[in-house]
């Protein structure tokens, strides 16, 4: 068993008396890239953003490498986000620096390294994503692909290893989501990197996943995980095989 | 430890974890080394290597492409394959030009490039002055396709919102301005005359030119930031692709409103800086009553109406500039807080240009 990176105990998260999820569990190993998905308002980005801390759950505990995020504060809390490299759903790219700055914001703000190795650093990284070309442009005349690859490499900046993105493929092209795809399974196989991975882009996830936790608004709770191949073909609930094969509601229920 | 026989001098010893936070004395080391040693062969002895993050890779990365004088290779040594094969992905032009480009071109270029842009902006300023009295004539031959529910939308957004503010900032410059003329009067015994003075100068000139100041700061920013904003948000070609002109759809109702708003400000103003002159002159014993008379005797309607008629003009510039910059907004949230802010400096250089040719031009006729 490799090394657990992320754990979640017993979370109840929500938003005042709104609960959206009770009671979850789950863990995360080294090098694994944990899919969570659902159907939309079953609560992916929300249980995304309590663990990496910028929420705090109404009950339970996340657990990074072991030390609780949710019971540290100040500088405690920032060194555990900081393990974290993540992607949000719209890039969150600042938009008044270069694609080449925004990935070298977190070297200039957080290390003593001479600019030779922070540009050298954020080139390679932007090569890993294959956005070394787009390097000088701002992040308003990136395409929507580019714009979530340049987040990717940025995401990586600070030598995070586990990379939590939100929705990566979503409103992409196949050939470009497919290249992102690709684009995460060599980073984990070459590099070793941990990835969440919220979506519920079908293909993406039978693409990259090798575990799927999968959400549901009315049971509020994960309803399966497994293998995503599995989950399809032999799961017992019917929602469950509904959304991997994309069924409609009337069809499930005649299929059940 | 390292098993190689190699002189200490010249081997760089890669520690045993290469991350960011602690890369920084590492890559200086190399540096100094293979400074003190510029025609000897370096060793990078990576034996005790075990993680190296992405900082990490580019130092290996940086050591194994360093262009370096015949016999002074740099060699890396006790590598694993694993990381070894993560740098073999890097293509080695990735290292040249690390610096990032920020060669600026030469200053005649500049200077030509910069004459070039202005004169743009100013064609299509001169554009826009054209398209939106086009469309304002446009709508009143035809005001029944006027969207008047915007209209009394922004009327109160850039009007009756503007009241406190406007009443305010005129009653201060009526005891401002009474105070001041008064103290200067007392010593020549004619400080009924200071009711003149407040009175004429407010109502032809510091009320208007005030609430067109206010104005410019509230709402000409705000159109300019809306329509901005707008326009990033790809608004502004929703609309053009619809038919409809953007000048037109967004910068008449503006136009019409602030026509409307900017002259009622400019009399609550009069009104707020007379109220704080005559208070003023209380202390130089001059009673409402006289003041009244003495400001009736002084100040004719003609100075009531050329104020509000200024504060009209001043209005539709404003509002216009407002309008011009919104819609000249570039790409990015950065350029809708640049729009704003230029809509409010030029508004205010030009509505201060334009109180004085209303001056020269009214001296001029006689009023």
């Amino acid at each position: 068993m490799a090394r657990e990176i992320i754990r979640a105990e017993n979370l109840t998260i929500g938003y005042g008396s709104r609960v959206l999820l009770q009671n979850v569990s789950f863990s995360v190993a080294q090098s694994e890239i944990v899919v969570i998905l659902g159907g939309s308002g079953s609560g992916k980005s929300s249980l995304m953003k309590h663990v990496i801390g910028l929420y705090a759950p109404l009950a339970g505990d996340i657990l990074i490498e072991g030390k609780s995020i949710v019971n540290a504060f100040g500088p405690e809390r920032a060194a555990l986000q900081r393990k974290l490299g993540i992607m949000y759903q719209s890039g969150g790219l600042f938009g008044s620096m270069s694609v080449l700055e925004n990935v070298r914001f977190p070297l200039d703000e957080f290390t003593d390294m001479p600019d030779e190795a922070k540009n050298l650093t954020a080139r390679m990284q932007l090569d890993m994503v294959a956005m070394t070309e787009a390097q000088d442009l701002m992040p308003a005349e990136l395409s929507g692909g580019m714009l979530k690859r340049a987040a990717i490499a940025r995401a990586m900046a600070l030598g995070s290893d586990i990379l939590m993105l939100d929705e990566p493929s979503a409103g992409l092209d196949p050939i470009t989501a497919a290249n992102l795809d690709q684009t995460i399974l060599s980073l984990r196989d070459l590099l070793g990197f941990t990835f969440v991975v919220v979506t519920h882009e079908l293909q993406s996830i039978f693409a990259i996943a090798d575990r799927a936790l999968m959400l549901d608004g009315h049971a509020r709770g994960i309803v399966a995980e497994g293998k995503p191949a599995e989950l399809r073909d032999n799961s017992a609930d019917t929602r469950v095989r509904q959304f991997f094969n994309r069924l409609p509601d009337a069809r499930a229920e005649m299929a059940a | 430890m390292s098993t190689l026989p190699q002189d200490a001098r010249s081997t760089i010893l890669v520690p045993g974890r290469l991350t960011a936070a602690s890369i920084a004395p590492v890559w200086q080391r190399a540096t100094q080394v293979l400074a003190r040693n510029p025609d000897r062969a370096v060793i990078v002895d990576a034996s005790e290597l075990e993680y190296a993050d992405a900082s990490g890779i580019a130092l290996l990365f940086h050591l194994l492409t360093l262009k370096r004088s015949h016999g002074a290779e740099i060699s890396i040594r006790n590598l694993r394959p694993k990381v070894d094969a993560i740098l073999k992905r890097f293509d080695a032009r990735l290292a040249q030009n690390t610096h990032a480009a920020s060669s600026s071109p030469p200053i005649v270029e500049r200077i030509g490039q910069a004459v070039v842009q202005n004169l743009r902006e100013a064609a299509l300023r001169v554009q826009f002055v054209g398209k939106a009295v086009a469309a304002l004539a446009a709508s009143i031959v035809r005001p029944g396709r006027m969207r008047w529910g915007q209209i009394v939308a922004l009327i109160e957004a850039a009007g009756a919102d503007a009241l406190p503010i406007v009443a305010l900032v005129g009653f201060l410059m009526g005891v401002i301005i009474a105070f001041e003329i008064g103290n200067v009067a007392r010593q020549f015994g004619a400080v009924l005359y200071v009711v003149n003075g407040v009175g004429i100068g407010l109502l032809r000139e510091l009320a208007p030119l005030m609430t067109a100041i206010v104005f410019a700061g509230r709402s000409g920013a705000a159109f300019a930031a809306e329509i901005g904003t707008q326009k990033v948000n790809d608004e502004l070609s929703a609309l053009t692709t619809f038919g409809l002109d953007p000048a037109a759809y967004l910068v008449v109702p503006r136009l019409i409103a602030s026509l409307i708003a900017v002259p009622l400000l400019a009399v609550v103003a009069d009104i707020a800086g007379l109220v704080g002159g005559a208070l003023v002159m209380l202390r130089f014993d001059v009673s409402f009553t006289q003041f009244y008379y003495q400001l009736v005797s002084a100040a004719h309607v003609g100075d009531v109406v050329i104020g509000i008629a200024k504060a009209a003009a001043f209005g539709v510039l404003v509002a216009g500039i407002g309008c011009e910059r919104g819609l000249a907004t570039g790409i990015g949230a950065a350029a809708v807080g640049l729009s704003a802010t230029r809509a409010v400096v030029a508004s205010i250089v030009v509505v201060v240009a334009a109180d004085g040719i209303f001056a020269v031009l009214l001296d001029r006729i006689g009023l």
